[in-house]
């Protein structure tokens, strides 16, 4: 099956780098996913969360509060103004969920979208 | 014997300041490190950032719609009103690291001033400040605080109030100039055009073909946040590098300040040995000629 490269850029850092199966993005026209070989497009990202489907079959979720993205036939790179990795076990997982919910909070969004992510986040830390 | 005395309050003074300049290194040196960091983690983020502007300006240009027709990429030939935006530092003792940045100001100024061109200026720092106000070189924005310690808000409603002036029409072009941090033991001038946005920047490697999708279909607006984006945080990673550049060139001073101290407290050793060999020396003859004319 044919991955496609992504890249996540934060300020701080390349946080995310790897070749992928498929990722789910919250575009500002609303959350779309992208497969290998997706045609060039260009996005504005707001506050939710991007979940990547990794080689492996298993999942990781970022929370963003806003960002680009840029997408074409190889390659997909996000960036974004800050991200927290949805990640960990026990206590690490709890922190980073804290983290992600206060990133949400802070962006400027509309407070739908920033319910709805919140809740999604929620969602998948119960998930973990 | 006053003259012994003199040498030897001279070598305490010097030895004193090579103290002072050895510790400004070592701070120095500490905060080149954690700045150094900062630089090399969002230099990767500026680079993606304009390498995406870049992308979808070549993209636009391509698909021609209008050509590019948007305020933040018409090049301006000859631009009338020029605003130079420059960084330097609050503090001196770093060598020729803020007289570099004053004197490439001062060069464009006159460069646009000779094609009839209106200058302002929009410094960042106090040595900046000093110089031109010292030269009564009048400053539109002024700025103190902000080089030493870079923050992002701040940084960004400054460049903002900056941008807005360009899209009002009230400046051509803004170009920013900040002494940019090479290594450890170099730094060099940089000018960027801030807007507006160089297609000339544009050497893109022949990607995709594909037409482009935006999203929101409206380009301006994301062309618009990209932009905005984009300027601030130009503004931002030139201050942390100029802010790298600063440390490394008050290391590189300092590290010079101390050697040349060692070597004062060097000669001035030998002064002061030759100063006292020469008074036991007299004192010598004074005693022996005393007892001949005893005799």
């Amino acid at each position: 099956m044919k991955l496609l490269k992504l890249e996540i850029v934060t300020p701080d850092g390349v946080i995310f780098d790897a070749e992928v199966k498929q990722v789910t993005l919250p575009g500002s026209e609303g959350e779309f996913g992208v497969l290998p070989e997706h045609a060039t497009l260009v996005s504005l990202l707001d506050a939710g969360v991007i979940v990547i489907d990794q080689a492996d079959n298993s999942e990781v979720a970022v929370a963003i509060n806003s960002g680009y993205v840029k997408v074409d036939e190889e390659k997909t790179t996000c960036i974004v103004d800050g991200a927290v990795a949805i990640s960990g076990e026990g206590s690490e997982l709890a922190l980073a969920l804290e983290k992600a919910k206060a990133l949400l909070k802070s962006a400027e969004a509309s407070s739908t979208a920033i319910a709805s992510a919140v809740s999604r986040v929620e969602r998948i830390g119960k998930s973990l | 014997m006053a003259n012994l005395k003199e040498i030897k309050r001279k070598i305490g003074s010097v030895k004193n300041t090579q103290k002072t300049t050895n510790a400004m290194k070592l701070v120095s040196s500490a905060k080149l490190k954690r700045t150094e960091e900062l630089a090399k983690r969002s230099r990767v983020y500026a680079a993606k950032l304009t390498e995406l502007l870049n992308e979808i300006a070549q993209k636009m240009q391509q698909s021609n719609v209008e050509g590019i027709d948007n305020i933040f990429f018409k090049e301006c030939n000859n631009p009338k009103k020029v605003d130079i935006v420059f960084i330097t530092a609050d503090k001196g003792l770093c060598g020729g690291f803020n007289a570099q940045t004053i004197k490439r100001v001062n060069r464009l100024i006159s460069e646009y001033k000779a094609q009839d061109g209106e200058v302002r200026l929009r410094a960042i720092g106090r040595k900046g400040i000093d110089y031109f106000k010292f030269n009564r070189v009048e400053l539109s924005n002024e700025i103190i605080g902000l080089s030493a310690a870079p923050d992002y808000k701040v940084s960004s409603e400054f460049i903002s109030e900056v941008a807005d002036s360009y899209v009002k029409g009230e400046t051509d072009k803004i170009i920013l100039v900040h002494n940019g941090y090479v290594s450890m033991i170099a730094q060099e001038i940089r000018q960027d055009q801030v807007l507006p946005v160089e297609s000339s920047k544009l050497q893109l490697n022949a990607v995709s073909t594909s037409e482009l999708e935006v999203e929101p279909d409206d380009d301006d607006t994301l062309l618009e946040a990209l932009v905005k984006r984009y300027i601030e945080y130009t503004m931002y990673y030139s201050l942390i590098d100029s802010l790298a550049a600063e440390h490394s060139a008050r290391m590189q001073a300092m590290d010079a300040a101390t050697k040349n101290a060692k070597e004062m407290v060097k000669t001035l050793t030998v002064k002061y040995n030759k100063a006292r060999q020469e008074a036991i020396t007299t004192e010598l003859i004074e005693i022996i000629s005393g007892m001949e004319s005893m005799k």
